[in-house]
């Protein structure tokens, strides 16, 4: 692009001085100026108390009365701005004219993209294509591109200059070049452009810096190819300046002597939501126009219309819309509005010195604040238009300038306001703040678009989701996705997808002009004889939307046909799945997603499949973007009624190389679950039938009567702990199976569940740590040790006697004393438990809790979806281990003996004490 | 061996207790379970069944009034003291005043109907009391007290001319009826000040006597009856109206059941000592039913079109408006107020009342008004306003003769008339405390911060928008504490 290098006049300079005098001390945006004592105006939405009054100048800096000229905004603002500074460095110009190149070096977007913009990046929704240098059909040129898309573009840029970098005035008629040509609507004709009579768009101050813009008038101004009039147009109904008999003629009572403007015709402002909204989506204001269904999806709303985001304060059930269960909804529509936010707060110009953020890095780590920065009147001569912005998913425009806003955590302090959450850290790392706090957009936001079929109005077959038929306005939930975040971490984020299909032709491929598209379905306003013996199922001379659809091979060839006669090679269709970034429409915490089960139950919210669109025409399945900083966590499906779903799926490893997701309470293995209970139930089993046999053995051997003695088994410390881990245990598995299936147990509050949990994980280790020193310390431990000499032989004979011996009534093997209370089996039962199945669990437990603090050795170690069904595994081999421990402790002199062993701490034993033994009193 | 057992049942209480304790620590972090309003509302006692202890027949008001002394002694001597009988204020200084003065509708005007001095007849329909009639009213005899007013059914009961019953009410059955006030009672004048149903309050008319929950929540929501809130002791009568009380004594406020801190966000809380909550949680005023917001006395007289909403030729012609936006100002609870007999100056705006209080007054809040503007006579020579006699004998309502209705009401209202008269400008400030919207319906910061047109700032006070400004701390000069 051209940078002019500006010569200012020393009068300019006296101008600047002076205003730099003043401008600094009080010129406020924001600015706390508490102690004054005469305070000036506050800044309101009407007009800067601190603007002068100003002339309009046109392009050669003459007054615009002098010869009824159109109004340049770079020569009536450059007065006191730098606006050759401002409109080379604003990325609302530019929309991509830097970055153009030849198609399909933008990056990963569609390969006949030729820039990151608006200018040069096709969007199927938009339709039209921009074409390159070199291309044999053009679909747009340049003129026309400006006629069609100027209306979302703030001027400058490729509206004041070529892609080569020349102004565009300047350009050599070159007869093939898409710069200087003009296609013909009607016929197709390539003719050439008269860019001096056209004269270019400069970019427009007033749009977006006076209160009322007349978007209208310049719009049609536009249009109409009257480039150099778009900035007087949008003054219009000011006063200043009307339009007589399709001229512009300046109002002379509108200005002064001196010939400026005299005050209240034109106010200068700041940029407020609604002037930002005049491109980017719908803004209410107070005192606004009811909004109607319409509004919402108007192309022109286009963040409204792509997602179904409306910044307004207005509460739901104040609304005009006609909104499902509207009385209930008393949220506003975005709590940043509400709490009177304006767009510019978060996207602000980033050289202004209020907002303005230090770099992170770089900065020496005890330096909090670097009062070192531009002075006001700097920046206001040359406020910086690149506004901080973040990453969304469209917007692949200026990607150095991504992330440059304010975070929600920039503002927020996420701790203070979650500590009821568990596994906060993990939740914070997991999901965008957009994810729970955007639950579900209360809008109409388009579904599908499918250009493969054309209306009799020429237009394309729309889908909506959020809407019911009968026009009530139902909100939907959007998709998560993975977002790719700035600092390289990943999270789910909130998505509007949607699906588009098109035709393209020839190699490399071109999407088809909407003109030639339009010949080939339609004559004279009516459907081609072709077209409707190929598509009119019913006859009746009409197409409807049922019929409007490519679902055939026949049919999919008729139309592919009719673009072949008219000279387009391959006609073929093309699918896409477009991502839209949801940031906006915030809800307090209230409005949020915060029911544990919406997400951790079989229906979570996180895989709820979303519908893009009730056929796949020509079968194609669309294909995700590539540029859209996110990938799709699962698949696309055509389920049995025909309609496409994208499915996102969770605890499955993916081509895509993201990190699978594990929820908790979702997802679970169920070999693991089976396998589990198949041990469970075969333990239960099995002791109940070896008691059975041994209740029929009892009848015939009487156990013989032995002298039995009463001794001090088990000391107080030694039950307590057993005891303690007793209730903890229980606890732990009862906790983990509500955690494990919570739809089982709906009446159980699964956070507080979730904390038991975690609680009772503590409680079992504290007590497992202090009974491991009491056993080590009192060389208790020995107990659990096997000895290994003759271990096989004993362990044979304990196991002999558990299938043989205890059925006629013999005698344990190994007596039970103080020294000895474990059997060889025990022993060797109780080392596998405590070596192998309680460190297990313990370590996959916190490993699974440390997933929130140490996310990297978690998943370093198999993540979630490794490490949750091991976990659950362990905890159905322990569940059995219970059955076959409480079991056995039935096989002493009585049933109930050793458990009233445990309980009171005195045995009964056979034959004479052994030495060191306490004998009892009774 | 006993001694051991008592032992191992005592470790695994102590054990099952600490597991459970430690469970409990945790489960019990619930919030508390909504309270119920109805607990900061002391009971009352059941009603006495009166059909059996008030057999009649009576053949007048007081007589019923005697029959409800007998057992009621002290009400008597209690309702001589109660501004409802009295219509007339303890004495109170007003700023800039040498002498203490009384305000009621005895003594004083307002810019509705103006004066009840000589105009007994109609204003006395609303005193509790029978046969007002002459400024020489005997306000020491308790059996001129109205008790039925109050507390018979007013299905049963109602009041006439000269606040006598009502012609056709069967006193015995009226009697009998009585309880404790409902908020058809307290509404079957206050719901009708100014001369008809929801002309004068702005916050207070028929909708209230079955409200819905979006009229108001405590009466509809949660169906308090006024004197539930208006809680009273011996006949003295909570809460005062800046029209007729000019002094913050015997306030009812929010606060008396509802924490001030009750906002989830703390930038709420930090708005309760500078807004009243009413000025958010009634963010419109007369919601059901539109309320007078002006009155021009000097058109009356002429045979024009007649709608009781838009003129009549008794009183002059109107603007009504429901839902409309208050106007919002400082007030301390404290009032000025014109004293009958008072200057003015004719051109201006002359304040019947107006609240006091300002940006650098701690005590005041920013509360919300009706502000109700008229055109009324004042005496051109002696440059006060005038209280006619507009009901009573001769009155304007009757001849429309302005010199008739100034002269014959002389001695009445104590206001010499010079013989010529004009019609001046007034203001009166209504504060709105009812109609409270259910909490979804409260304002939200945009309605007066940021593009937000509801507050004033500059005329309130403040630099600017205290949200980008800084409070009132900040703004009141030497006010350095935040």
């Amino acid at each position: 692009m051209k940078k002019n290098k500006q010569t200012h006049p020393p009068l300019f300079y006296a101008i600047l001085a002076l205003l730099l005098l003043i401008l600094p001390a009080v010129l406020v945006d924001g600015g706390r100026v508490w102690a004054q004592e005469e305070a000036p105006d506050a800044a309101t939405a009407t007009g800067s108390p601190m603007h002068p009054d100003f002339p309009l100048l046109d392009a050669a800096g003459e007054h615009v009365l002098a010869g009824d000229r159109a109004v340049s905004t770079m020569t009536t603002c450059g007065g006191c701005h730098d606006t050759t500074f401002i409109a080379s460095h604003s990325f609302h110009a530019d929309v991509g004219l830097s970055d153009f190149g030849a198609p399909g070096s933008a990056g990963d977007g569609l390969p006949w993209d030729s820039s990151p913009g608006l200018f040069g990046k096709w969007d199927p929704l938009t339709y039209r294509y921009l074409s390159p240098e070199g291309d044999g059909r053009v679909d747009l040129s340049t003129p026309e591109w400006i006629q069609l898309f100027g209306a979302r573009h703030v001027g400058g840029g490729p509206a004041v200059y070529s892609r080569g970098g020349q102004r565009l005035e300047e350009l050599a008629p070159v007869t093939d070049s898409p710069e200087t040509q003009y296609v013909d609507p009607d016929t197709g004709a390539l003719g050439p452009w008269d860019w001096e009579a056209s004269g270019t768009v400069e970019m427009n101050c007033f749009l977006c810096h006076t209160g009322q813009p007349n978007n209208e008038a310049r719009r049609a101004a536009l249009e109409s190819g009257d480039f150099s009039w778009a900035a007087t147009a949008t003054l219009a109904g000011s006063g200043l300046v009307e339009a007589v008999d399709g001229e512009w003629r300046w109002n002379a009572a509108a200005f002064d002597a001196q010939g400026n403007v005299v005050a209240g015709h034109v106010e200068i402002q700041d940029a407020t939501s609604a002037n930002c909204g005049a491109c980017h989506g719908l803004v209410e204001t107070v005192g606004q126009e009811p909004l109607t269904a319409d509004d919402l999806q108007s192309a022109d709303a286009w963040r409204t219309r792509t997602t179904g985001q409306l910044y307004s304060p207005e509460r739901l059930l104040n609304s005009t819309l006609n909104l499902q269960d509207k009385a209930s909804l008393s949220r506003p529509w975005d709590i940043h509005a509400e709490r009177a936010l304006n767009c510019t707060d978060c996207h602000y110009s980033l050289n202004n010195p209020v907002y303005f953020q230090q770099p992170d890095a770089g900065e020496p780590e005890h330096l909090l604040f670097d009062p070192r920065r531009l002075a006001l009147g700097d920046y206001v001569y040359r406020p910086l238009h690149e506004f901080a912005k973040g990453q969304s998913a469209q917007g692949t425009l200026a990607p150095e300038l991504d992330n440059s806003l304010r975070r929600c955590e920039s503002c927020h302090d996420v701790e203070a306001a979650h500590d009821w959450l568990p596994y906060r850290e993990r939740h914070t790392a997991a999901l965008s703040c957009e994810t729970c706090h955007t639950p579900v957009l209360y809008a109409p936001a388009q579904a599908s678009v499918d250009w493969t079929v054309l209306g009799s109005d020429g237009n394309p077959m729309e889908s909506w989701r959020g809407m019911a038929s009968d026009g009530v306005i139902t909100g939907y939930e959007p998709a998560l996705l993975a977002r790719e975040n700035g600092d390289g971490s990943t999270s789910l984020a909130p998505y509007n997808l949607i699906a588009s299909w098109y035709w393209v032709y020839g190699e490399p491929a071109r999407p088809v002009p909407l003109r030639d598209l339009r010949t080939a379905w339609l004559e004279d306003g009516a459907y081609a004889p072709e077209i409707l013996d190929g598509f009119d199922v019913n006859g009746d001379g009409g197409l409807d939307e049922d019929e409007l659809r490519i679902d055939t091979a026949a049919r999919e060839a008729v139309v592919a046909g009719r673009l072949e006669g008219l000279g387009l090679e391959q006609p073929r269709i093309r699918g896409s799945v477009q991502p839209y970034s949801i940031n906006h429409n915030v809800a307090t915490g209230e409005w949020a997603t915060k029911e544990c089960r919406d997400c951790h139950g079989p229906a979570s919210r996180v895989t709820r499949p979303t519908r893009l669109a009730g056929y796949a025409p020509g079968g194609v399945t669309p294909t995700l973007l590539g540029d859209a900083s996110t990938q799709l966590h699962g698949e696309l499906q055509v389920r049995q009624d025909g309609a496409l779903y994208y499915q996102p799926q969770t605890a499955v490893e993916e081509a895509s190389g993201l990190a699978p997701l594990y929820i908790l309470g979702h997802d679970s293995v169920d070999m693991v679950d089976w396998a589990g209970l198949l041990i469970f139930v075969a333990t239960v089993a099995g002791a109940s039938a070896h008691a059975g046999l041994r209740y029929f053995a009892a009848r015939r051997h009487r156990p013989q009567e032995e002298a039995l003695r009463t001794v001090y088994m088990y000391g107080i410390y030694e039950r307590l702990w057993h005891w303690l881990q007793t209730v903890v245990i229980f606890g732990l598995l009862f906790t983990g199976l509500i955690i494990h299936k919570p739809d089982r147990f709906g009446i159980f509050a699964f956070r507080y569940v979730v904390e038991a949990h975690n609680v009772l994980a503590a409680i079992l280790l504290a007590n497992a740590a202090l009974s491991a020193f009491y056993h080590l310390a009192s060389g208790e431990i020995q107990q659990f040790l096997p000895r290994p000499r003759g271990f096989f032989d004993r362990a044979f004979a304990q196991a002999k006697f558990y299938v043989q011996g205890i059925f006629r009534g013999e005698r344990h093997p190994f007596a039970k004393t103080q020294q000895r209370k474990l059997n060889p089996l025990q022993q060797v039962t109780y080392f596998g438990l405590l070596n192998v199945l309680l460190p297990l669990q313990a370590l996959t437990g916190i490993l699974m809790w440390g997933a929130q603090r140490w996310p990297e050795l978690t998943s370093s170690l198999g993540g979630l979806p490794f490490l949750a069904p091991l976990h659950t595994l362990v905890a159905w081999l322990l569940a059995a281990f219970i059955v076959m421990h409480v079991y056995l402790t039935t096989t002493g002199h009585t049933p109930a003996g050793n458990i009233r062993a445990m309980i009171t701490g005195w045995d009964e034993v056979e034959s004479v004490p052994q030495p060191g033994e306490v004998e009892g009193i009774s | 061996m006993k001694a051991f057992k008592y032992t191992a049942v005592l470790g695994l209480l102590a054990t099952i207790l600490l597991a459970g304790f430690l469970l409990a620590a945790f489960v019990s972090d619930d919030p508390a379970p909504p309270e119920d309003a109805w607990a900061y509302i002391a009971p009352t006692a059941a009603p006495t069944d009166h059909s059996a202890l008030l057999s009649g027949p009576f053949e007048s008001g007081p007589a019923v009034t005697a029959a409800c002394l007998d057992c009621h002694e002290e009400a008597g001597q209690e309702m001589l003291r109660s501004v409802h009988f009295t219509w007339e204020s303890d004495p109170v200084m007003l700023p800039g005043r040498d002498a203490p003065v009384t305000i009621g509708k005895k003594n004083q005007l307002n810019n509705y109907c103006i004066g009840a001095a000589g105009n007994w007849k109609r204003c006395a329909t609303c005193h509790a009391g029978y046969d007002w009639n002459s400024t020489d009213y005997d306000f020491s005899n308790p059996e001129n007290v109205d008790c039925l007013v109050c507390h018979a059914d007013t299905g049963a009961y109602g009041k006439g001319e000269y606040g006598n019953p009502a012609e056709g009410v069967e006193l015995a059955a009226a009697a009998q009826s009585v309880g404790r006030p409902t908020r058809a009672n307290c509404g079957s004048c206050h719901f009708n000040g100014g001369g008809g149903n929801a002309v004068k309050h702005g916050d207070l008319d028929g909708s209230l006597t079955f409200p819905a929950a979006d009229v108001d929540v405590h009466m509809g929501g949660l169906d308090f009856q006024c004197v539930d809130c208006h809680r009273t002791e011996d006949h003295q009568i909570g809460g005062h109206m800046i029209s007729v009380s000019a002094t913050d004594e015997n306030e009812i406020a929010c606060t008396d059941c509802h924490d001030s801190a009750v906002h989830d966000d703390a930038r709420l809380n930090s708005h309760v000592d500078t807004v009243a909550c009413q000025t958010c949680h009634i963010p419109q005023g007369a919601v059901r039913e539109a309320t007078k917001m002006t009155w021009d006395w000097s058109t009356a007289g002429q045979d024009l079109p007649e709608d009781t909403h838009t003129y009549l030729k008794i009183k002059g012609s109107f603007v009504y408006e429901d839902n409309f936006v208050p106007t919002y100002a400082w007030f301390n609870g404290n009032a000025d107020r014109y004293i009958l007999g008072d200057t003015i100056t004719p051109g201006e705006t002359t304040y019947i009342n107006r609240p006091l209080g300002s940006i650098d007054d701690q005590a005041a809040r920013i509360w919300p008004f009706k502000v109700h503007e008229a055109i009324q006579p004042y005496d051109a020579g002696y440059n006060y306003l005038l209280v006619p006699n507009t009901a009573g004998p001769g009155g304007y309502w009757t001849e429309f003769d302005w010199h008739q209705a100034f002269e014959s009401n002389q001695e009445n209202s104590g206001l010499a008339y010079s013989g010529a008269y004009g019609f001046a400008p007034t203001v009166m400030y209504w504060t709105l405390s009812h109609m409270v919207a259910p909490k979804e319906q409260a304002l939200q910061c945009n309605d007066c911060h940021g593009e937000g047109t509801r507050l004033d700032w500059q005329a309130l006070g403040y630099h600017g928008d205290p949200m980008e400004w800084g409070g009132r701390s900040r703004t009141v000069s030497g006010g350095a504490e935040e």
